[in-house]
C-alpha cells in the first residue's frame, strides 16, 4: 500500500500560515494532481511531503508509516523540480546515477539502471553529454530519470513543464502519462496549468489560499464544481458567471437579472430559493446558439465571432459582463451569422449562492 | 577551371567589367562600414565615453612607462635621459644571470611562491566550505568578521604584530615555548623560520578576505541542487564534495590561473618589513633585490632588466596556466 495520507498538515512559516490543514488521502498508483493560482501552497505542501519543509502541524503517512519526523531520504520518495535540478558538470548518464552512486549501489547495477532509464526515456544518444549540451526536453527527460532510476514508492512533481514551450509542454505531458501507466508509480503533481492537471490526472485537488476547495475525478469537478472558484479555474474558457436573482416561474424555478430570465431544475434548493440571490454559472459549451427566430433565448451583444473550423468562439455581452460561447460550426453556421442569443438546458445551469459561493445542493450532473 | 584558356578567353571583356565590378563593391562596402561604425559610435557614444577614464588610465600609467622599459637595454644615465643614452643590448641581462644575489632572490622568489601556493591557495577555499556549513547565521557572521579582519591593517602593524609576537623577549610564542621549557629562539633572524612566518603571516592576512570569492560562487550555486540531492540521500559531506566544490571549481581554476600569473609579485613590502641581512640568504626575492639596486644603489638600467625579466616570465606563467585550463576544463581567463 504505497499511498500518502495527510491529514490536518498545516504549514506556518513563524507567525504567518500558508497551509491551513489539509486533509488528503492519495491512494497507491493513483496520479493525484495539486492545482491552484501561484502562491496557493502547492510547492509548500509538496515539500512538506518530500521532507524539504518541517511539517508544522498534522500528519504525514507514507505507505503506511508516519514519517513527520523521518529524513528525506528515508521516505522514498523522488522528486522533479521545475528547474530540473541537474548537476552541471556531470553528464546525463552521472546525473541519472547520482542517487544511486550517493546510496552507494554496486557498479554493474548502477550501469544497467541508467541504461533501463535511458532506453525508457530516450536518453540513450545523449548519456554522454552534459546538461549545457541538451535542449529543454531532454534536460526535462533527464531529471525524470533521476527520479525514475531510483524505483521510489512516490513520485512528486513541482511545476516541471513549466519552463517549456507550448509544444514540448503537451508532447512531455502525454509521456508523462504513459510513463505513468507503465510504472504505476504513486505519483503527486503539482501545476498552476488548468490542462494539464485535468489531462494528467486521476484526481484532481484544487487548492486556493492554503485551503482545498475540491478533490475529485476532473469530469466530477468539471462538471460539479463544489464553488464559484473551482467553477472558474478548470475549463477553458472558463465558466461565465452572472448575477441573479431565484423567484417563481410558471415551470417552478427562474433566475431573474437584467429584465431577462432563465428556466432553473425543479430541485428543492431552489424551489425553497425564490428571492435569493445566486451567481449562475454557465459553461461556454453547455449553451446553444440561438437566433432572432427564438423568443424564448437569452439575449446577448455579440462582439465577435471567431470561426476556429470545426467549432466557433463567440465573444458576448450580457449586462455589461463578458459572455463566451463555444460552440460547433458544422451545420450551424446559418444560425452564427445572425446570432442573438442562446438557450441552455435547466440542469446545465449551475447555481451557486452569491454570498458563499458555494453550489445550491442536489445539483449532480452525471458524467 | 581559371586555368582553362578557352574560358579566360572567352570571358577577357567580362573579366574585366567583373574586376572593376569588385573594386567598386569592396569600395563601397568599405564604405559602408565605415557608415556602420560611424552610427554605432553616434548612437553609443555614451558607452565609449564611460571608457575613457580607464583608457586614460591604462596609458598614463601602464603603457607611458613601458617607454621607459628599454633602458634594460641601455647604458642609462639620469643625467643623458632614456633616449641618449647608448644601446648596450643585453649586457644588464648577462650581469643579472652571473650575479649570485640575483640568483637566489629568483630562487627565493620561486620558492616562496610555490609554498605561498601550495599552502595559501587552498585556506581561502577550505574556509568559505566550513563558513558555508555553519547554520547559525549570528556566529556565521562574527566569525566572518573575525577572519576578514587582518586584511584591512596596514601591513606596518601586521608587521608590528608578527614582530612582537615572535620577539624572544615578550613575544607570546616564546613564552609558550617557555612553559614547555624550550629556551627563547630569536626566531625573525633565522633564515630557517623566515619562510614559514612569512607565508603564515600572508595566510592569516588574506585568506579570510580571499574567501569572499569562493563564498559568492557558493551563494550562486541554485538550492535545488541541493535539495534534490537531499532526497536522493546525499549527506553534507557528500553535497560538499559533489555539489559545492565541483560548482565553485571554475572560480577555483580562475584565481589559480590569477595567482599563477602572480607568482613573481611576493608581497614585497612585508619581506621589507620583516627581513634583516640575517635573513636574507631565505628572504631576498627579485622584487627586493630589484628595490635594493634600482632604488637605493642607484642602478636603474640594471634594476629595469630585472624588472623586465620579472615581467616576462609572469606573462608566460599567465598564458600557460590559461591554455591548460581551457584545454583541461573548458575554464579561462580569456
Ligand atoms: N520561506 C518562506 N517564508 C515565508 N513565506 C513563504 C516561504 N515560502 C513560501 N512562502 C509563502 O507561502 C505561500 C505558498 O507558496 P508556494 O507553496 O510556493 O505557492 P505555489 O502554490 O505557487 O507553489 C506563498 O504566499 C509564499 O509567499
Ligand atoms: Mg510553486
Amino acid at each position: 500500500m504505497s499511498g500518502v495520507q495527510l491529514e490536518g498538515i498545516v504549514k506556518a512559516y513563524g507567525a504567518v500560515q500558508v497551509v491551513h490543514g489539509i486533509d488528503l488521502e492519495v491512494q497507491e498508483k493513483e496520479f493525484v494532481v495539486l492545482v491552484g493560482p501561484s502562491g496557493c501552497g502547492k510547492s509548500t505542501t509538496l515539500r512538506m511531503i518530500a521532507g524539504l519543509e518541517e511539517i508544522s502541524d498534522g500528519d504525514l503517512t507514507i505507505d503506511g508509516r508516519h514519517v513527520n519526523r523521518v529524513a528525506p531520504k528515508d521516505r522514498d520518495v523522488a522528486m522533479v523540480f521545475q528547474n530540473y535540478a541537474l548537476y552541471p558538470h556531470l553528464n546525463v548518464a552521472d546525473n541519472i546515477a547520482f542517487g544511486l552512486r550517493i546510496r552507494k549501489e554496486s557498479k554493474d547495477a548502477i550501469a544497467s539502471s541508467v541504461e533501463e532509464v535511458g532506453e525508457i526515456l530516450g536518453l540513450t544518444p545523449y548519456l554522454e553529454r552534459r546538461p549545457a549540451d541538451l535542449s529543454g526536453g531532454q534536460r526535462q527527460r533527464v531529471a525524470m530519470g533521476r527520479a525514475i532510476v531510483r524505483r521510489p514508492k512516490v513520485f512528486l512533481f513541482d511545476e516541471p513543464l513549466s519552463n517549456l514551450d507550448a509544444k514540448l509542454r503537451t508532447q512531455m505531458r502525454a509521456e508523462i502519462k504513459r510513463l505513468h501507466k507503465r510504472l504505476g508509480v504513486t505519483s503527486i503533481y503539482v501545476t498552476h496549468d488548468q490542462i494539464e492537471a485535468m489531462t494528467l490526472a486521476d484526481r484532481i485537488v484544487v487548492m486556493h489560499d492554503g485551503h482545498i476547495e475540491q478533490i475529485g475525478t476532473p469530469m466530477e469537478l468539471f462538471l460539479n464544481p463544489a464553488n464559484t472558484f473551482v467553477a472558474g479555474f478548470l475549463g477553458s474558457p472558463p465558466m461565465n458567471m452572472i448575477s441573479a436573482q431565484v423567484v417563481a416561474g410558471d415551470a417552478g424555478p427562474v433566475a431573474e437579472f437584467g429584465g431577462q430570465r432563465i428556466q432553473l431544475q425543479q430541485i428543492p434548493s431552489l424551489q425553497n430559493g425564490v428571492g435569493r440571490p445566486v451567481t449562475l454559472g454557465i459553461r461556454p459549451e453547455f449553451v446553444s446558439v440561438a437566433d432572432q427566430s427564438d423568443p424564448a433565448k437569452v439575449r446577448l451583444e455579440v462582439d465577435l465571432v471567431e470561426t476556429l473550423g470545426s467549432e466557433a468562439l463567440i465573444h458576448a455581452s450580457l449586462m455589461g459582463d463578458p459572455f463566451v460561447i463555444r460552440t460547433d460550426t458544422v451545420g450551424q453556421m446559418h444560425v452564427l451569422d445572425g446570432i442573438s442569443g442562446f438557450t441552455i438546458q435547466p440542469h446545465l445551469v449551475k447555481v451557486f449562492d452569491a454570498e458563499t459561493g458555494q453550489t445550491l445542493p442536489g445539483q449532480v450532473l452525471e458524467q | 577551371m581559371s586555368s582553362d584558356p578557352d574560358f579566360i578567353s572567352s570571358a577577357g571583356p567580362k573579366t574585366e567589367e567583373l574586376v572593376f565590378d569588385a573594386k567598386e563593391a569592396q569600395r563601397r562596402r568599405r564604405a559602408s562600414r565605415m557608415q556602420r561604425v560611424g552610427d554605432h559610435l553616434k548612437r553609443e557614444w555614451q558607452l565609449y565615453a564611460m571608457l575613457i577614464p580607464t583608457i586614460l588610465w591604462l596609458v598614463i600609467f601602464l603603457y607611458k612607462p613601458m617607454y621607459g622599459l628599454q633602458i634594460a637595454f641601455k647604458d642609462y644615465s639620469i643625467f643623458r635621459g632614456v633616449a641618449a643614452s647608448p644601446w648596450i643590448g643585453f649586457e644588464h641581462f648577462e650581469t643579472l644571470f652571473n650575479n649570485d644575489q640575483f640568483l637566489r632572490a629568483l630562487r627565493n622568489t620561486l620558492i616562496m611562491s610555490a609554498y605561498g601556493l601550495l599552502f595559501g591557495f587552498p585556506v581561502p577555499i577550505f574556509l568559505a566550505l566550513m563558513f558555508n556549513e555553519i547554520l547559525n547565521q549570528k556566529f556565521k557572521k562574527t566569525a566572518q568578521t573575525i577572519v576578514y579582519l587582518p586584511h584591512f591593517i596596514s601591513s606596518v602593524i601586521i608587521a608590528g604584530i608578527v614582530i612582537t609576537a615572535f620577539s624572544p623577549s615578550a613575544g607570546i610564542v616564546n613564552t609558550i615555548l617557555g612553559w614547555f621549557g624550550v629556551d627563547a629562539v630569536y626566531f625573525l633572524t633565522k633564515p630557517e623560520w623566515f619562510r614559514p612566518i612569512f607565508i603564515g603571516t600572508g595566510i592569516w592576512q588574506e585568506a579570510g578576505f580571499q574567501s569572499i570569492v569562493y563564498l559568492a560562487a557558493i551563494a550562486g550555486v541554485s538550492p535545488t541542487l541541493y535539495e534534490s540531492a537531499v532526497v536522493d540521500g546525499a549527506s553534507r559531506w557528500q553535497m560538499m564534495w559533489k555539489i559545492t566544490i565541483p560548482s565553485i571549481l571554475p572560480t577555483i581554476i580562475i584565481m589559480l590561473i590569477i595567482r599563477i600569473g602572480n607568482i613573481l609579485e611576493i608581497s614585497f613590502e612585508m619581506i621589507i618589513l620583516l627581513y634583516q641581512p640575517a635573513t636574507y640568504q631565505t628572504a631576498d626575492v627579485v622584487n627586493t633585490f630589484i628595490y635594493r639596486q634600482g632604488l637605493q644603489g642607484g642602478q636603474y638600467d640594471f634594476a629595469a632588466a630585472a624588472g623586465l625579466f620579472n615581467a616576462v616570465v609572469a606573462f608566460i606563467l599567465v598564458m600557460t596556466a590559461n591554455t591548460i585550463s581551457k584545454r583541461y576544463s573548458r575554464t579561462s581567463l580569456w
